[in-house]
């Protein structure tokens, strides 16, 4: 409306400026000559913003228009073909075009900067699938009566959401993540449960102190230790996770063999600082909770365990080749966790890593850790909530009474993508890895074998994985020490089959 | 004593150094006579004003188009910083257009041409040329490159990496050097 009336008011001063120029100078003029000089002020309303020119400029202008840039409808109206009342129709409607294609002009111009504003363009928000996953499962296992040996499900339905706030607030990251094996019953019907799984905030105190040191992170992620438990299920080469991670199942026993033994668990409260060295030597050193991502759900009891410090010094050979070292150092608590294996204590991981990425034969990986530690004395079956520590089995106390025991475990893994010919984007995959779970107790080791087929159905990690993978698992676990069998329903002990079909895209 | 306390002070120096300059992408030699502040926007202007410069220009790829000569690339021109992360970003808004393309006389893998990864081109400025981009044809500012080091970003700024996703995922980056032009090939 202030545009218009702003237009109105300058057309207005203008055509008033131009008939005093023309009624004044040529009073004997032709009376087309001084219909032209009449029409001119509407020509020149088109440019607003330009400054009111004086009545001679104007005069001047209106003769040269005349002269050097003679329009069609002014040649006819010169020729006397059309009147001036169709030449100043003509004009007008030229002129209430121009002004509607102006119009909209800047109507797009606001919406484009609207537009670019929202978050979701402006790197502020984005949400990604992080990785979604059908599977089915085989195991020559022996299960209960009423259950199966096979089964079907959605093994990941993971949604991302992530962005970066400002150069000091470089990150801030949501993953959730829903399985339909976690559907729960409750007394109104079926409920799926949702699961929360990260959430931290990275903060940047100085720019232009980056990469060197990079930035502060806070919040519950995943482990910056090793490879696989700093890879999500959206870009791991094999649909089972490491026995590294988990392994076993069961109750705890007094020699620290038997049970679910969580060597490394994904996920903690942490809080680490971050940052890059010569674009070849990256480090982590934080702190971390220790009672894994789930203990706030020991409420009202606090999440707020003995604390562990950890480390990471990855050496890079190229941009993608490494050797990493790795340390976790500190006390296990074995109460109010859900990660008690490892009982109470004295605790520590110790690993080293690497990854070969060849450039000669592109296509080829290969990689492995090595990591070996103490636990605390006394573990107790993970998941089990407990009264403090104890040594020995005495009640109340659920404890084992194992000693704090040494574990160690290695795998080894490669793989090759094959780029071209029939057989192009199909990735054969080879694994093997081993799991003692007391270096003192003998007949207690854990041994797997995957064989694994890959086809990418597109392949542009880490944005986009869509694949489909074929896994066969060859399992072996000797016992729980010295003289020990382990029965036929120890999935562990048994082969499997997996066939996963996984859409990552982000 | 004495000594060993210099070469440690020593060793501690030249790893802040080391720690503090920018990653050398490119061999010295091939950085001899380069201007690496040249402006962009005089070229775009006048892309034949600069005809037989040597370049350095940061950028993310627009398209990628195999041709008998080497790799076309149509590429908008983007600042090269050096915080949080060497390299070409698009962290602040510009108005206008950077669009240029080069030529590079070899060959580059695929997955390091797919749009939005982000280069730096060492070349010689030819010009403009008239190309079809976007199916639209085109005079785009054009150079012919030396050696150009690509980060397979995938529009992805290069400081987000190695934290991708929910997952730990160095960056790869590769230099290529035009082995009709230069014989050292990264």
């Amino acid at each position: 409306m202030v545009r218009h009336g702003f237009i109105t008011v300058i057309a207005g001063m203008i055509a008033a400026t131009c008939v005093g120029t023309f009624v004044g100078s040529s009073h004997a003029g032709e009376l087309r000559q001084d219909r032209r000089g009449r029409s001119t002020p509407t020509l020149v309303a088109q440019v607003a913003g330009s400054p009111t020119p004086t009545s001679t400029e104007q005069s001047s202008k209106g003769a040269a228009t005349s002269v050097e840039s003679t329009t069609l409808e002014e040649l006819l109206l010169q020729k006397g073909t059309i009147t001036m009342d169709d030449w100043i129709r003509i004009k007008s409607e030229q002129e209430y075009r121009q002004a509607e294609r102006e119009k909209g002009i800047e109507i797009l111009k606001e919406w484009k900067s609207k537009v670019e504003n929202l978050p979701i363009l402006s790197d502020k928000v984005n949400i990604g699938m992080n990785a979604l996953q059908w599977q089915y499962y085989h195991q020559n296992a022996h299960v209960g009566e009423g259950q199966s040996q096979d089964n079907i499900f959605i093994r990941r339905s993971e949604l991302l959401f992530w962005g970066k706030i400002n150069e000091y607030l470089p990150r801030w990251h949501a993953l959730y993540e829903f399985q339909s094996t976690n559907i729960a019953t409750n007394s109104s019907g079926r409920q799926s449960t949702t699961y929360f799984r990260e959430s931290y905030i990275d903060f940047r105190p100085f720019p232009s102190w980056a990469p060197n040191l990079n930035f502060i992170r806070f919040g519950i992620f995943r482990m910056p230790f090793g490879i696989f438990t700093n890879t999500s299920g959206g870009l791991r080469d094999i649909i089972s996770s490491p026995y590294l991670t988990s392994v076993g199942s069961g109750s705890a026993s007094g020699n620290g063999t038997a049970g679910t033994i969580d060597f490394l668990h994904e996920r903690d409260f942490f809080m680490d600082v971050r940052g890059k060295i010569a674009n070849r030597l990256e480090y982590v050193a934080g702190m971390m909770n220790g009672n894994n991502f789930h203990a706030n759900a020991a409420q009202p009891l606090s999440a707020n365990g003995p604390k562990q410090f950890y480390s990471q010094v990855r050496l890079f050979a190229t941009d993608v080749s490494w050797v990493s070292f790795n340390v976790i150092a500190g006390e296990s608590n074995n109460a109010n966790t859900f990660i008690n294996g490892r009982g109470k204590g004295a605790f520590d991981r110790w690993g080293i890593d690497a990854r070969y990425m060849s450039k000669l034969f592109p296509g080829f990986m290969i990689q492995g850790e090595l990591w070996q530690g103490h636990d605390g004395a006394n573990s107790v079956t993970v998941g089990t909530l407990v009264n403090g520590a104890c040594q020995g089995p005495v009640p109340p106390c659920t404890g084992s009474g194992a000693p704090g025991v040494q574990r160690r475990t290695w795998y080894v893994l490669a793989k090759y993508l094959i780029s071209d010919g029939i057989f192009e984007n199909w990735e054969p995959t080879l694994m093997y890895e081993q799991l003692d779970p007391s270096t003192a107790t003998s007949n207690d080791l854990y041994t797997r074998t995957i064989v694994g087929l890959t086809y990418y159905f597109e392949n542009l990690p880490p944005k986009i994985h869509c694949k489909f993978q074929i896994n066969y698992e060859f399992r072996h676990h000797q016992g729980t020490g010295p003289g020990t069998v382990v029965p036929n329903t120890d999935a562990f002990a048994q082969n499997a089959i997996l066939v996963q079909w996984q859409i990552r895209y982000m | 004593m004495m000594n060993a306390m210099r070469t440690a002070l020593g060793i501690f120096c030249w790893l802040m150094l080391e720690a503090c300059a920018p990653p050398q992408l490119f061999q010295p030699h091939i950085m001899q006579d380069v201007d690496t502040q040249f402006d962009f926007n005089v070229w775009r202007e006048a892309p034949s004003t600069s005809k037989g410069r040597k370049v350095q220009l940061g950028g993310r790829i627009v398209e990628a188009e195999p041709t008998d000569t080497g790799v076309l690339i149509i590429a908008e021109q983007l600042p090269i910083v050096e915080h949080p992360a060497y390299g070409p970003t698009d962290q602040r808004r510009r108005r206008g257009v950077f669009e240029f393309a080069f030529l590079y006389p070899g060959k580059i893998e695929s997955s390091a041409l797919e749009a939005g990864n982000r280069f730096i081109v060492i070349g010689m400025i030819q010009g403009a040329k008239t190309m079809m981009v976007g199916g639209a044809r085109k005079s785009e500012p054009y150079l012919v490159a030396r050696c150009v080091h690509i980060w397979k970003t995938q529009d992805r700024e290069i400081s987000d990496f190695p934290t991708i996703g929910a997952d730990y995922y160095p960056l790869e980056e590769n230099t290529y050097c035009a082995a009709s032009l230069e014989p050292e090939t990264r």
